[in-house]
């Protein structure tokens, strides 16, 4: 790249690197568990570690093994993986003003790289200051952590018994706790994540199809509702 | 028949990521679209989360025996004292896998 200069990049692409650390820590037991699942569903080891390093997703890659393991038929693992996935539409709009200029190299490459994890670091809000290298230092890493996690999983999956019973489920909550809770700044957030939060156990407890995406936009609406109209300006 | 789901799955995801951010799909943002958009993360995050910590089996269960609940609550705390991710993450989790 010649837009920045190297030691520039260099030093936003390890920035990057070391926001993501927590959540690459954090993602470790969630990929283990990826792992042993996947050699428990019948995957080979190959297509084990070929779901963590081509579909780059934990959550679909987890509900769809459960499925491959009762097994669901193609278009039903495929009609779940759209429902799971489609939270990513909102990711990329929202970092679509940031990330769409870009040449086309860098546009494939940080939307593959777009999970959860680096849209929670990337995207703070202030679009004029989006810095790809950082994204990209952010991702990379995250995907290189993610990835050998699986290998252990595949490694341990035959070792360890009952992986699944561990409750390594709780890391994404801790994670995502960690991620939003400093978010809750003002009465519009607060609304915001009260509102995902009873809507998302509610539609889960009563097994809503694409209760997370109904609680998504239901808890936006409410957030940008009440900045708009309620409470201060956003 | 293992690898056209993962290669299926794959092409989904890669679609869902990057087909907003190609500039050719003629969409302009308002700054009213941006403001809604920007209750993206703590909206989607939060709903993620929210049933792995309520849920056990599927029904509520907001006993202070559900270590999934007691520990988020400990996380919440310690993110709050402390707005350090990493502390927060690992406290949580070597207390979880600890009472789990």
């Amino acid at each position: 790249m010649t837009d920045s200069p190297n030691s520039s990049a260099a030093g936003s692409f390890w920035r990057g690197t070391l926001a993501v650390m927590p959540l690459t820590i954090a993602v470790i037991p969630w990929g283990i568990l990826a792992g042993s699942l996947a050699l428990e569903s019948g995957l080979s080891p190959i297509q084990s570690q070929a779901m963590s390093a081509i579909i780059f997703a934990g959550s679909a890659q987890l509900v769809a093994l459960g499925m491959i393991k009762a097994a669901s038929g193609l278009m039903a693992i495929l009609v779940t993986t759209a429902l799971i996935t489609s939270r990513h539409l909102l990711y990329a709009m929202a970092m679509r003003e940031a990330i769409s200029p870009l040449p086309l190299r860098w546009r494939l490459i940080l939307g593959f790289l777009l999970t959860d994890e680096l849209f929670a670091i990337a995207n703070q809000g202030k679009l004029a200051k989006f810095d790809p290298w950082y994204a990209l230092g952010g991702g990379l890493s995250f995907y290189l952590g993610w990835n050998l996690a699986t290998l252990a999983g595949i490694l341990a999956g035959n070792a360890v018994d009952n992986l699944g019973s561990l409750g390594l489920d709780f890391a994404i909550a801790a994670t995502f706790i960690a991620l939003v809770v400093p978010r809750v700044k003002d009465g519009a957030s607060l609304l915001c994540v009260l509102t995902a939060l009873c809507l998302s156990v509610l539609c889960e407890a009563l097994a809503v199809p694409g209760g997370l995406l109904i609680a998504s936009l239901s808890a936006m609406a409410v957030g940008y509702g009440y900045s708009q109209w309620g409470g201060r300006k956003s | 028949m293992i690898w056209i789901t993962i290669l299926a799955m794959a092409a989904l995801v890669f679609i869902s990521r990057y087909l907003l951010l190609d500039p050719k799909l003629p969409i302009r943002l308002g700054r009213r679209t941006q403001a809604f958009l920007s209750f993206s993360a703590p909206a989607v995050l939060t709903a993620i989360f929210a049933p792995i910590v309520f849920l056990r089996d599927g029904s509520l269960n907001l006993s202070p025996f559900n270590p999934y609940l007691s520990c988020a609550l400990l996380a919440t705390v310690l993110v709050l004292l402390t707005r350090n991710t990493l502390v927060t993450v690992i406290i949580s989790m070597a207390v979880f896998f600890f009472i789990h």
